[in-house]
């Protein structure tokens, strides 16, 4: 396989890929690279931190219901957790060999998007994404339907016979199956009533209250009968809409924010037949139209790719681990805490002025005190202790961290200096900054490295 | 449409026809810096007690369902018979005797949701209370009639969705030396300085460059403006004071900005709730004032008008922690110097008619407010920024 292939390959199902490892695979063709990517996905490994404080807690009560006393102090140990769940995350993502399931687990918690003040139900569900993340759309959906945190999200726990809650039953055709404006409000409200009594335990355990759900018959999309919230689940699958509106999503994340229709459509006929998520994924991946020109190096970054994708060239340690959670806020996307059910909207919209600012300028303050360097070619070294301390002073205060230039120098240390862009950046370099880059001087591959990074090109994967 | 916007426009369309292009230069640079009109959100996040902040202190329902929690009516500053404000709200009693005060009571959306993260997302987006968006209100406005990013300014580190558009977001910054020190790295001007247009295509690399172009020149605009003045008055020296003073500073320069976002936070008090929104109000109130006597002086205040808002208001009965849980329906501030209706805007809710949870019932559609203000202060189609009619107030 071309290496221009693998590594385009590797930027959309995680985050870049090493000059060795890419050195091994280019002699390797398609069809087993992708299965390569499949076979060190099959396992997977739950994300956790240690939450057995509160499920002491949990387990030392007598009663189902928290006082204010015991739930201020689960939500107060909660932020702290997820502080730590989010840190946890991040390095997951720099360090996993499962990298297609933790890509695919990514791309979820922007579909099934849920947010909880409880640690112990927000780290299941997060598990849950990872669990399914390659498994069958329904048992996946059926799965999310009862977590904890989704039945706390999206109210399900509140939907009761003859006094339901449609929160949930609209999202779910909404946004997680079908997409807006395929169904009716009518459909919405049957629905609704087939998921009464979902529910949990403090464990954060599913519950079924049967004297909370609706046994009555109810029609839905042209059937009727007596539907569990299961039966709703197999209604909306049979539609080939849904395996439609998840190919368009899942097409929109890995190769193009322009839908290609008869793409899509391609995708939806391998989906539909059993909603596997594995088979349809194989079968985009090793699509020729996958691998188009045109798409190579022409996805925005999000920002945890953005900021993934440095600590996976450069190894970096935050000091503090608020600073990590401050930084993905000013990027505009912090794990574990979306802007609402609709989630991220991604592409474009990830940037504006503040966050183009900050991206063009990041790696540089992460990984050398903010200096990127300017030196003219033929000026000799003077790149500077001066230099350095003077930007230690200006930005070195702002972000502490621990940078591993060995373990860079090291990964690279076979790749020629002159060449050093094709594996940093996913796309070429504009004409223009390629001539200004000519003027500088190269006599660094960590200072050019940095250069590379504070481009608007190192924002395109 | 009223007669002066009539006027405005109709002049607007001659001049298109008859008049010499270098005058109808000279014209718009005029309207521009006359009667350019601000405004300034004010978010309580957390969801204030509206209750302990306007206080009905004639009335038994609420000191029946407050019993360790009203304010006693020795205490209120009392604006009516019936009704008064919280004590640490002197500095607000001198905006309202001097007219630019309106309150708007019972403001709320159908279905309310008592969810923080939620109901704060409603008021942002001005989405029905089923349905969700990607975008916020003032986003919407800036991407129909924002002409540059800057055309909307959030005075914090990172920025609310109500100033994200559908295509265009608005800047966030508390600290414009700040930010533009992070985009004026030489290195960045070097690249910038050799690009020739012509190379920046459409694709998504020449829109990250043309995002950057656009973003460096609105820092040095916001930093370079901002800097020629300072201001006279002494802010409160915590957070929102000085979100104020950095506000009043954009305003009085002249920044070309239609909209500022600020906020004060922490008015979530389910414990022991009266020193905590005592405090806050203070800081509110105190801030305020002097945000209005910074604008004044500058000959400022009067294109300017301040919305305060909070996400929901709290319940009517107390909790057993002195606090209260999250309600429904609250008040707006609208402040201003040339309000049509001043004082109260409408009557307080009535206590003994409550939903099945113990809250107020609203009676006023708080996206008929943002209808207002786009249509008659901000002078735009208001539902093409809402996606929605909405009829509209009578208070400018």
């Amino acid at each position: 396989m071309k290496k221009k292939h693998i590594k385009h390959l590797y930027w959309r199902v995680g985050f870049g890929i090493s000059p060795s490892e890419l050195e091994k695979l280019s002699k390797k063709n398609k069809k087993d690279i992708v299965s390569g990517l499949f076979k060190s996905s099959s396992s997977h490994t739950a994300l956790e931190v240690d939450t057995s404080e509160i499920k002491a807690v949990f387990s030392g009560m007598m009663s189902e219901k928290l006082d204010s006393k015991t739930r201020m102090e689960i939500q107060k140990m909660s932020r702290q957790k997820q502080m730590e769940l989010n840190a946890a995350w991040i390095e997951r993502l720099s360090t996993s060999k499962e990298v297609l399931r933790e890509k695919l687990t990514l791309f979820w918690a922007n579909h099934f998007v849920c947010e909880d003040n409880n640690i112990v139900y927000i780290q299941n569900f997060n598990n849950t994404l990872r669990k399914y993340a390659l498994g069958n759309f329904r048992d996946f959906v059926n799965a999310i339907s009862k977590e904890a945190a989704m039945t706390k999200y999206l109210n399900t726990k509140q939907n009761r016979k003859h006094k339901p809650n449609e929160n949930f039953a609209r999202e779910l055709m909404e946004l997680f199956t079908l997409g807006e404006g395929q169904y009716t409000e009518q459909d919405i409200k049957e629905s609704a009533r087939a998921f009464t009594g979902y529910s949990h335990n403090i464990k954060g355990e599913f519950v079924f209250r049967k004297w909370a759900h609706d046994f009555e018959d109810k029609t839905f999309f042209g059937k009727t009968g007596n539907f569990s919230g299961e039966d709703i689940v197999d209604i909306i699958l049979n539609k080939k809409q849904c395996a439609t509106y998840i190919c368009g999503k899942l097409y929109k994340y890995f190769v193009s924010e322009t839908i290609n229709k008869n793409h899509v459509n391609e995708l939806a006929d391998v989906f539909y037949k059993d909603y596997n998520i594995e088979t349809v994924m194989r079968h985009m991946l090793l699509a020729d139209w996958f691998y188009d020109a045109q798409h190579i190096g022409n996805k925005i970054k999000s920002p945890i790719e953005f900021l993934v994708g440095i600590k996976t060239v450069v190894p970096t340690e935050f000091k503090n681990r608020k600073q990590l959670i401050y930084i993905q806020r000013l990027l505009g996307q912090t794990l574990l805490d979306p802007p609402n059910v609709a989630g991220w909207k991604g592409g474009r919209n990830w940037i504006d002025s503040n966050t183009i600012v900050l991206r063009l300028k990041l790696p540089s303050m992460l990984l050398n005190s903010g200096y990127i360097s300017k030196v003219k070619e033929g000026h000799g070294s003077v790149l500077s202790e001066e230099m350095n301390a003077k930007f230690n002073k200006t930005y070195g205060r702002w972000i502490k961290t621990d940078v591993n230039w060995d373990d860079f120098n090291k990964t690279y240390k076979n790749v020629k200096l002159n060449s050093l862009q094709e594996y940093i950046l996913a796309c070429d370099i504009n004409t223009d900054t390629k001539n200004y880059l000519d003027t500088l001087q190269k006599n660094s591959k960590q200072e050019y490295c940095i250069q590379l990074m504070s481009l608007p090109e190192y924002q395109m994967c | 449409m009223d007669r002066r916007k009539f006027l405005k426009q109709s002049s607007l369309a001659s001049s298109l026809f008859f008049v010499p292009s270098f005058v109808r230069a000279f014209e718009q640079v005029a309207s521009s810096t006359l009667g350019y009109k601000r405004l300034v959100i004010i978010q309580l996040s957390g969801g204030n007690d509206g209750l302990n902040t306007i206080v009905p202190f004639n009335n038994d329902i609420y000191y029946k369902e407050r019993p360790s929690l009203s304010i006693s009516k020795f205490d209120v500053i009392k604006l009516t018979d019936e009704v008064g404000l919280n004590p640490s709200l002197t500095p607000l009693k001198r905006l309202y005797d001097q007219g630019y005060l309106s309150i708007i009571n019972n403001v709320g959306y159908p279905n309310p949701v008592r969810s923080h993260f939620r109901s704060m997302d409603i008021w942002q987006t001005a989405s029905d209370a089923d349905t969700f968006s990607q975008s916020g209100w003032l986003g919407r406005y800036l991407d129909n009639y924002g002409k540059h990013p800057h055309s909307a300014i959030e005075v914090d580190d990172s920025l609310s969705l109500a100033m994200k558009g559908e295509n265009v977001n608005a800047i966030a910054t508390k600290d414009p030396k700040a930010f533009h020190n992070l985009s004026k790295d030489p290195y960045f001007k070097n690249i910038h300085k050799h690009q020739n247009d012509a190379h920046l295509s459409e694709h998504n690399l020449g829109y990250l460059y043309k995002s950057m172009i656009a973003a460096q020149s609105s820092a040095k605009y916001i930093f370079e403006t901002s800097k020629t003045v300072s201001t006279s008055q002494d802010y409160p020296n915590n957070k929102f004071g000085k979100q104020l003073k950095t506000t009043a500073q954009f305003i009085n320069s002249g920044l070309d900005t239609k909209v500022f976002y600020t906020s004060l936070n922490g008015f979530d008090t389910h414990a022991n709730q009266l020193n905590t929104q005592k405090r806050l109000l203070g800081q509110y109130s105190e801030g305020i004032e002097t945000f209005v006597k910074d604008l004044k002086d500058n000959g400022t205040f009067k294109d300017t008008l301040i919305l305060t808002f909070s996400e929901f208001g709290r319940r009517v009965k107390q909790n057993a922690s002195v606090g209260t849980d999250h309600g429904t329906a609250n008040n707006v501030f609208v402040i201003g110097e040339n309000l049509k209706k001043q004082g109260f805007y409408n009557n307080m809710a009535n206590l003994s008619n409550l939903d099945d949870n113990g809250d107020l019932k609203f009676e006023i559609d708080f996206r008929t407010i943002y209808a207002t203000v786009l249509d008659k202060w901000l002078e735009v189609d208001d539902k093409k920024v809402l996606n929605k009619s909405f009829s509209q107030l009578d208070f400018i």
